[in-house]
């Protein structure tokens, strides 16, 4: 809302106050200034000028030749095109150097092979108005040679404040509110308005006929108004209106506005020869009704907007905008005009509805003070008579609805003020402000008393203790409320299954980004349609949002995975190896409950594909496999439990899924990336990639057992390293093998790497080769070439038991 | 004694001395034969090697030379080896101290060449500043608490006061979830303020507690808007907790943050489950007289804050005559903005590995 500084000095005196300084004090009291700016900073630019001669030019019919004096000696000659220059006028010069709105600059030239020097402007041309049928002719007392701003009382500075941080504030809506608050923190008086010393002598069946149909309108007040003409507005209406940008229209509209801006009262005038003499009737549309508002759109209504009508014709939608129908024409001088309360939601509703956000919609919304009505009746009355004294209103006005007094008391507790703001406040103090702020105090006894809250701070502003607390902390301001710590007993957070998440988060995402190198994402909650639909996932139930950001962007994911693989193929494309994990939250829907939350960690290593000839352990699924399970044993949990998944997840090659168990508890997959999906991912081609991917569930790492870590003897005896070579049936799992050998050593295998894994003509069609470097310690004693003999030859017995043989060199 | 070719002669004609004068044998006029020859080696050529070597012709034929010379040429032959043998040391010594030398003066050494690779992985800068603003807190004594994405309606605007009307509901650009007529209606959270009345419901006051988290807003994307970003609840709820409590802890929290005293300053707010509102402005850390990160203000607006809501502790249920708190929500996506002079909100979830490389 734009706020003009010298409209608020007509409610209160700011001598000595800038408008800077007037944003700073709203700043730390009362709402959010976003800037300060003079209003027509070329004003200030601008000199009076008198007229001292005009003649024809001498080759051009419809310009003139002035010489005009503006303070500076000689005389200027200036060439001016307008028809009601003439000698003896004031007028507003920019001499030659000045700049106009529109970054137009003023130079010496020679019009028509005549000299001028400057320009004597339209109001127009100084951003005005629409005025340009001539040159504006200034009042004759100012003085020659003066800057037109301050010659007029015209420079100005313009306040923005941001609405937002007025939305619980319906009185700040008006120059007026401000100008109350100003006069508040200031100490200075609020002058009285002119209007309020008018008597108001309204009644029930007053001039205007008035029906409230609907409880949404609480008061409603019409007054006939006649012989009012829609005559130019007065400069200095038109000025302030400029400044907090209206445009000006005629007297009637601009009044309108400038009661609405002044007191934040919204109203409205109506063409009374063009209401039907039933009067005027307030109801809630009908199903299939619609209206034409002023600005020409035909409306179509809902049951939930509320109407002015006339009979049953609708002339106005309620608090949003008046209707065609109705308009006042340049031509009327009988006029209704209406200020009334309505309902802060209906008019929220329909003006969101319509996407029609007005000056009184924004007002209505915030919940009007029924008593501000009659005053902004009186007030738009008053200066319209001061420009033209014979307007007359007829009869009584009306003034109808069953509006109740918005002012309340709340009790206050003076103990209490002081202990919430911890600031030591006297009683007498408190009180100050509060009155101030025009609040009544009652019943002053026992530290407690009774606040009478304005009515127009009592729509909804102020209605608990808590509320009187803001009232005088803010005026105290809290930059003079002393800072303290918080004092109490320091305990650790409780470990709680919270604590233990959040430090298993914390540890895996350590492993993952400082031990594996990996990069962490954060990625957003929702998922792309398209993506769901490559992962075969379209038709899964998802949490979905009804407004979503974007086509296709309404679901939010179930697992991490999605939001990893959306990435990949951008960030591969980028780079030759991608190692990526997200940690985060997936959304299981839930019928009729709160969706299940689960938290996982997703893990994508793609790389170029891998060499024919790479060692069985070069690419990305091994690899992978030993991220893994370097994150899980860093848990303090078993990695070991592998084996083939038989229901792999929609985004794992489902011929080559492994699943990782701990005890009964299913942790997480690892397989290479489905071979389809790859390529609907983009990355095939060029991008072809040798893509593994891995999800650990944390709610299962979290429930797994943990092994308690012990220390282990240092070994005495030295290692016996010896290789074994196995060739074996394609299906039997290495794991086999290798519990096997463990058998084998009876005790004393302590470690076997497999360092070979071999097909081809030496093993035979459907078998493998596996070769482990074995290590064999026994805790007591050196093992000898009998022992090694020995474990060979258990092996090749176990060996023959898989369906395989012992390899010999 | 050190090594000389003089020496050496001098100990070769010590030994040939005592031969000459014994009974004359073919075996022994050859070895006298082979000292003579070195002895008339040139200076020169008398090194330490062929000094050994000369030492080598009567210590391998000690069975020709007489018994009573036997032990005299024996040990000046012995002498003579040692001799040798400590000069080849002494030599070898001087050799390998050169090389140490001619190292230590490398003339192939470019400070600049490049480093072998190493790689290296990343923490998300959300996840790293998180981390540090739960370590500040739970140093303090605070609680870490987490909470739904997907929320009730309930927690996320009615326990905080925003009523069914209330226009905070559609400033707040909510994405509402579709749900079955009659079931509970479910958000986006928009703000991590619903884990406020969760927490009161869990915890028994007096009680602190900070809520890091994701909330949604559907509104439009640009460089400094995100319809997901992430922020950080705080909570306290205790006896005579006051606005003076609140703006202490926000000078610690900025304290933590910049590693500075930071000025602060509190002006009114209006968010529905707090009263007193407010924002809080930190001076800017980056300037003194204003830049683009404060819009020449010289202040930054960092969080809005405020008194907890009576209602709000009701819905809680704590009684709000009893206990009274404060609460606030920062800006997590903006801090790790400023902390790291990020210039587009959208790189933080884009997921773009050039950029989590870089923390």
């Amino acid at each position: 809302m734009k706020i003009s500084y010298s409209w608020l000095t007509r409610h209160v005196d700011l001598a000595g106050v800038s408008a800077h300084d007037v944003a700073r004090e709203l700043t730390l009291s009362t709402a959010e200034v976003e800037g300060v700016h003079a209003f027509l900073p070329h004003l200030g630019d601008v000199t009076v000028g008198h007229v001292v001669e005009r003649d024809k030019h001498p080759d051009a019919d419809k310009l003139s030749v002035c010489k005009v004096d503006v303070g500076q000696g000689e005389l200027l000659q200036i060439v001016c095109g307008a028809p009601n220059v003439r000698a003896g006028l004031k007028v507003a010069v920019a001499t030659s150097g000045v700049t106009l709105p529109g970054d137009f600059k003023i130079k010496k030239s020679k019009i028509r092979g005549v000299e001028s020097n400057g320009m004597i402007c339209s109001e127009r041309e100084l951003g005005l108005g629409d005025e340009h049928n001539g040159i504006w002719e200034l009042p004759l007392e100012l003085r020659v040679g003066d800057k037109v701003a301050s010659a007029l009382g015209a420079q100005d500075w313009v306040i923005e404040i941001d609405n937002k941080s007025l939305t619980h504030r319906p009185d700040l809506w008006g120059h007026r509110g401000i100008a109350r608050e100003l006069a508040a923190i200031l100490r200075r008086p609020l002058k009285p308005l002119d209007a309020a010393a008018q008597p108001w002598s309204a009644s029930k069946a007053g001039e205007v006929a008035v029906r409230i149909e609907t409880p949404n309108c609480s008061r409603y007040i019409a007054l006939a108004v006649q012989g009012a003409r829609a005559d130019k507005s007065p400069l200095w209406l038109k000025r302030l209106l400029l400044a907090v940008g209206q445009r000006p229209i005629d007297l009637l509209v601009d009044l309108s506005n400038f009661v609405m801006l002044d007191l934040g009262q919204p109203n409205h005038l109506f063409d009374r020869r063009r209401l039907s003499a039933d009067g005027i009737a307030v109801r809630m549309a009908r199903a299939g009704e619609s209206m034409k508002t002023l600005d020409g759109v035909e409306r179509k209504l809902e049951p939930s907007d509320m109407l002015i009508c006339s009979g049953d014709a609708p002339v106005a939608l309620a608090g949003v905008m008046g209707g065609e129908s109705s308009k006042v024409e340049g031509d009327t001088s009988q006029l209704v005009l209406e200020v009334a309360t309505f309902h802060p939601t209906v008019v929220r509703r329909t003006s969101t509805r319509l996407g029609l956000r007005t000056d009184s919609s924004a007002r209505f919304e915030k919940n009007l003070d029924p008593e501000l009505a009659p005053l902004a009746a009186r007030h738009l009355v008053h200066l319209l008579r001061a420009e033209q004294p014979d307007v007359r209103v007829v009869g009584a006005p009306t003034d109808v609805g069953d509006w109740k007094s918005t002012a309340r008391r709340v009790p206050m507790r003076f103990e209490r003020v002081r202990a919430m703001l911890g600031a030591d406040i006297s009683d007498d103090g408190i009180l100050d402000i509060l009155k101030r702020l025009e609040f009544g105090i009652e019943a002053n006894s026992n530290g407690a008393c009774v606040v009478l809250v304005p009515s127009f701070r009592g729509t909804k502003d102020v209605t608990l203790e808590q509320d009187l607390v803001e009232e005088v902390g803010r005026i105290h301001r809290y930059g003079n409320i002393p800072e303290r710590e918080l004092e109490g007993a320091l305990t650790p957070p409780p470990r709680d299954e919270g604590w233990k998440r959040r430090m298993l988060v914390r540890r895996v995402e350590d492993r993952l980004a400082l031990a594996a190198h990996f990069h962490q994402l954060v990625s957003y909650s929702f998922v792309h349609d398209g993506l769901l639909e490559k992962l075969g996932l379209a038709a899964t139930p998802h949490v979905t949002v009804q407004n979503s950001i974007a086509e296709g962007f309404s679901r939010v994911r179930r697992s991490v995975m999605p939001s990893v693989l959306a990435v990949l193929e951008a960030n591969r494309r980028r780079s030759a190896s991608v190692a990526l994990f997200e940690v985060g939250k997936g959304y299981v829907p839930s019928e009729g409950h709160e969706p299940l939350e689960v938290h996982e960690v997703a893990l994508a290593l793609c790389a170029a594909p891998a060499k024919k000839d790479a060692r069985f352990d070069h690419n990305s699924l091994a690899r992978l496999k030993g991220v893994v399970e370097d994150v899980v044993r860093s848990l303090g949990l078993e990695a070991g439990a592998w084996r083939k998944c038989e229901s792999a997840p929609s985004w794992a090659n489902p011929g080559r899924c492994a699943e990782l168990r701990i005890g009964d508890v299913l942790v997480g997959e690892l397989a290479p990336l489905e071979p389809g999906l790859a390529r609907a991912l983009g990355l095939s081609g060029e991008l072809e990639s040798d893509t593994a991917l891995a999800r650990l569930s944390i709610d299962a790492l979290l429930g797994a057992a943990q092994r308690s870590k012990l220390y282990q003897p240092l070994p005495q005896f030295p290692d016996t390293l010896v290789d074994v070579a196995l060739a074996l049936p394609e299906e039997r799992a290495a794991a086999d093998a290798t519990a096997a050998i463990e058998r084998c050593g009876k005790g004393v295998v302590a470690g076997l790497e497999l360092f070979d894994l071999y097909r081809g003509p030496n093993v035979g069609e459907g078998r493998k080769s596996l070769a482990w470097h074995v290590v064999l310690r026994a805790s007591d004693r050196t093992l000898t070439d009998q022992d090694v003999k020995k474990f060979l030859e258990r092996v090749e017995r176990e060996a023959a038991n898989l369906g395989g043989v012992l390899r010999r060199e | 004694m050190t090594y000389s070719p003089a020496r050496v002669r001098e100990l070769l004609t010590r030994i040939a001395e005592p031969l000459r004068a014994a009974p004359a044998s073919t075996e022994l006029s050859a070895l006298l034969a082979r000292l003579d020859a070195f002895q008339q080696l040139p200076d020169e050529r008398l090194d330490a090697t062929t000094a050994l070597e000369a030492s080598g012709a009567p210590l391998g034929a000690m069975r020709v030379i007489p018994g009573p010379s036997r032990g005299l040429v024996g040990a000046t032959a012995n002498e003579l080896k040692k001799l040798a043998e400590a000069e080849l040391a002494a030599h070898a010594e001087r050799a390998a101290q050169a090389a140490l030398e001619a190292e230590r003066k490398a003339s192939d050494f470019d400070a600049t060449l490049p480093a072998a690779r190493v790689e290296r992985g990343a923490l998300h800068p959300i996840v790293a500043v998180t981390r540090e603003l739960e370590d500040l807190f739970t140093s303090m004594g605070w609680t870490v608490l987490d909470g739904p994405e997907v929320e009730t309606e309930h927690f996320n605007f009615d326990a905080l006061n925003i009523q069914p009307d209330h226009p905070a509901r559609e400033t707040m650009d909510t994405f509402w979830v579709a749900t079955p007529p009659g079931a509970p209606r479910l958000v986006m959270r928009t703000h991590t303020s619903p884990v406020q009345v969760r927490a009161m419901k869990r915890l028994k006051p007096p009680f602190r507690a900070i809520v890091p988290g994701k909330v949604f807003r559907n509104e439009s994307v640009d460089a400094s808007h995100e319809h997901t970003f992430h922020q950080m609840e705080g909570l306290v709820v205790g006896k005579n907790i006051s606005v003076g409590h609140l703006i202490g802890a926000m000078k610690t929290l900025l304290r933590g943050i910049f590693g500075r005293e930071i000025e602060i300053r509190l002006r009114p707010g209006y968010f529905p489950f707090v009263e007193p509102g407010f924002e809080l402005d930190a001076r800017c850390p980056f300037c003194k007289d204003g830049c683009s990160v404060c819009k020449r203000s010289t202040w930054i607006e960092l969080l809005p804050c405020g008194m907890v809501h009576p209602n709000v502790l009701r819905a809680g249920g704590i009684d709000p005559e009893q206990w009274t708190g404060f609460a606030f929500g920062l800006g997590l996506s903006r801090l790790v903005m400023l902390r790291y002079s990020i210039d587009d909100i959208r790189h933080l979830l884009g997921g773009d590995v050039r950029f989590v490389s870089q923390f």
